[in-house]
């Protein structure tokens, strides 16, 4: 062991890391207790489980988790269903991709939640509007990934499915273009997912019911405790969507890790 | 396939494959240059062909052409096989076996089986049935990563064999393996073909792998390519490697000398 350089592995990584957060909760714990940092900047670590007791018992945590999931899986649901087929259609069919190719040129480089005023617009502080500013972002990356996944398909599986009777059209689609593009069209759906928890925070604070929204009341009054409850509430949603949707890739992609 | 009736003499066996005055230029080939040209080729039902070549002659094209993958630009291509709701009239062999990566070994073998008009427990028998007779039961299980060479190669072959066609096209399916494995998989596809009674067409570069399988040898040769060469083996199998070398070496000559005719003289 002595032999090893100093910036050698440890040997105990995960006693490290443990560490590593505890100094970093107990350092900020005491400039706030000892008012180096007033708590209307920075709430002490210590008051956010107490907010969470509080956001539980009357009712709001649970209501704008609700709401957020609601939308946020509405917009991830359609946006990533359009963005596949839209996006394999465009591989699949010369025809449609020359005629979506300026269309698509035009409307892409627009960043989703620049559409946050039409969706209010339209829609009005509504579940729909904030559904429809996910949706946008999310179609988008599910467009380019199923388009290339789908472009990179064997060609010599499509003349495989030919030779055995299995060429037409749907047939192809089904049995091998989408299996073999499968691994590229679920990537395309899990950044999907990281990207519709941030356009779920934005439409929020936009006044659509939810999270975002209970955050930018917490900012009024200066309840940094609750402010900083709902930002570790978002990451939790968003670590646990794609713990889940991992889940689901490592079970329906087995074949690419033999 | 409505065959005119004509009173052939018994010795004449039935055919299978009718190839007549066939033609093929790539479309995407702006140069229109003809591959394949004035093809003439019959292949008689339930024997073993060979079809030998050099490099980029056309071999492959012949069969993507015969298996209907290729339309011909000129000709005919007629496949004398009864059409079946349970079988495919022909099935190709790929050289690299081309198995999909996310089906395991049985789902790959029923690959060409859901085409056909069978029930999931007639597909799930056929493909157990057609993995046996491979050698590959116990793999049946398995994902193709999971796999060597040569069993992928057996996978192919019985993916081929499982929708039991009358007409079997393998385009150099054993050219990718070491000398064992191949010698192996030559003499379990004589056992096959001798057990199904399946017609075979067999493109090979590997005179002695041709010698050895075939009960006919058909060389291609010129640009376009045409037949140039045949050769009948009658000799029952199983045959002695060592002991075909004179057959060899009058494929060779054939080869060379067309390959010098294709050349331009
Ligand atoms: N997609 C294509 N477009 C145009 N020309 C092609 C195409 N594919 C093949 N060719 C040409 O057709 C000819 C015959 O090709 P083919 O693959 O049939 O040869 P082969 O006899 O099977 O050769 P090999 O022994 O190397 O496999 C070649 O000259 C090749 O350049
Ligand atoms: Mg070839």
């Amino acid at each position: 062991m002595k032999d090893l350089p100093a910036g050698g592995p440890p040997r105990y990584p995960v006693l490290l890391s443990a560490a590593g957060l505890a100094i970093f909760l107990g350092v900020w714990e005491a400039t706030v207790r000892t008012g180096l940092l007033p708590p209307a900047w920075v709430p002490a670590p210590s008051a956010v489980p107490l907010a969470l007791v509080r956001e539980i018992r009357n009712g709001i945590w649970i209501t704008a988790v609700g709401d957020s999931l609601s939308h946020y899986a509405t917009g991830v649901i359609i946006g990533s269903l359009l963005g596949i087929t839209v996006g394999a259609a465009v591989a699949l069919l010369p025809r449609f991709d020359a005629a979506q190719a300026w269309v698509a040129r035009l409307l892409r480089p627009i960043p989703p939640l620049a559409w946050i005023p039409f969706a209010l617009i339209w829609f009005g502080a509504s579940q729909t509007a904030a559904a429809f500013i996910i949706g946008v972002g999310v179609f988008w990356l599910n467009y380019f990934a199923s388009q290339s996944a789908v472009r990179a398909v064997d060609s010599g599986l499509i003349e495989l499915a030919a030779a055995f009777g299995q060429g037409g059209f749907f047939r192809r689609l089904w049995k091998v273009v989408l299996p073999a593009a499968s691994p590229g069209i679920f990537s395309g759906v899990r950044s999907g997912l990281g990207q519709g928890w941030m356009a779920v925070v934005a439409a929020e604070l936009f006044g659509i019911p939810g999270v975002g929204q209970r955050m930018t009341e917490a900012a009024g009054v200066l309840a940094t405790d609750v402010l900083v409850l709902y930002m570790l509430t978002i990451a939790l949603l968003y670590g646990l969507t794609d713990f889940l949707f991992e889940l689901i890739t490592n079970r329906a992609m087995a074949w690419t890790r033999q | 396939m409505d065959t005119p009736v004509t009173k052939a003499p018994p010795a004449a066996p039935e055919a299978i494959v009718k190839l007549q005055g066939l033609a093929f230029a790539h479309p995407n080939d702006t140069s229109g240059r003809n591959v394949l040209a004035g093809l003439d080729l019959v292949l008689p039902r339930g024997g073993f062909t060979a079809v030998v070549g050099p490099s980029g002659v056309g071999k492959s094209t012949l069969l993507r052409v015969v298996a209907g993958l290729a339309r011909p630009s000129a000709g005919e291509v007629r496949l004398l096989a009864r059409p079946r709701p349970d079988r495919r009239p022909a099935a190709l062999v790929f050289q690299d076996a081309r198995l999909m990566p996310w089906r395991q070994v049985a789902a790959n073998v029923a690959f060409g089986l859901e085409g056909l008009h069978l029930s999931a427990a007639e597909r799930r028998r056929r493909a157990q049935e057609a993995l046996a007779l491979v050698g590959l039961a116990a793999e049946a299980d398995k994902w193709p990563a999971q796999l060597s060479g040569g069993q992928r190669q057996r996978v192919g072959l019985a993916r081929a064999l499982a929708v039991e066609p009358d007409l079997l096209l393998m385009d150099e399916p054993f050219s990718a393996l070491d000398a064992i494995t191949r010698h192996t998989l030559q003499d379990e596809l004589l056992r096959v073909w001798q057990k199904t009674g399946a017609s075979v067409l067999f493109v090979t570069h590997d005179l002695d792998e041709a010698a050895y399988l075939a009960d006919r040898v058909v060389v291609l040769g010129g640009t376009p390519a045409r037949v140039v060469h045949e050769l009948t083996l009658d000799m029952p199998h199983p045959r002695l490697r060592g002991a075909l070398a004179e057959e060899v070496a009058g494929l060779r000559r054939a080869l060379e000398q067309n390959f010098v005719g294709g050349a331009g003289i």
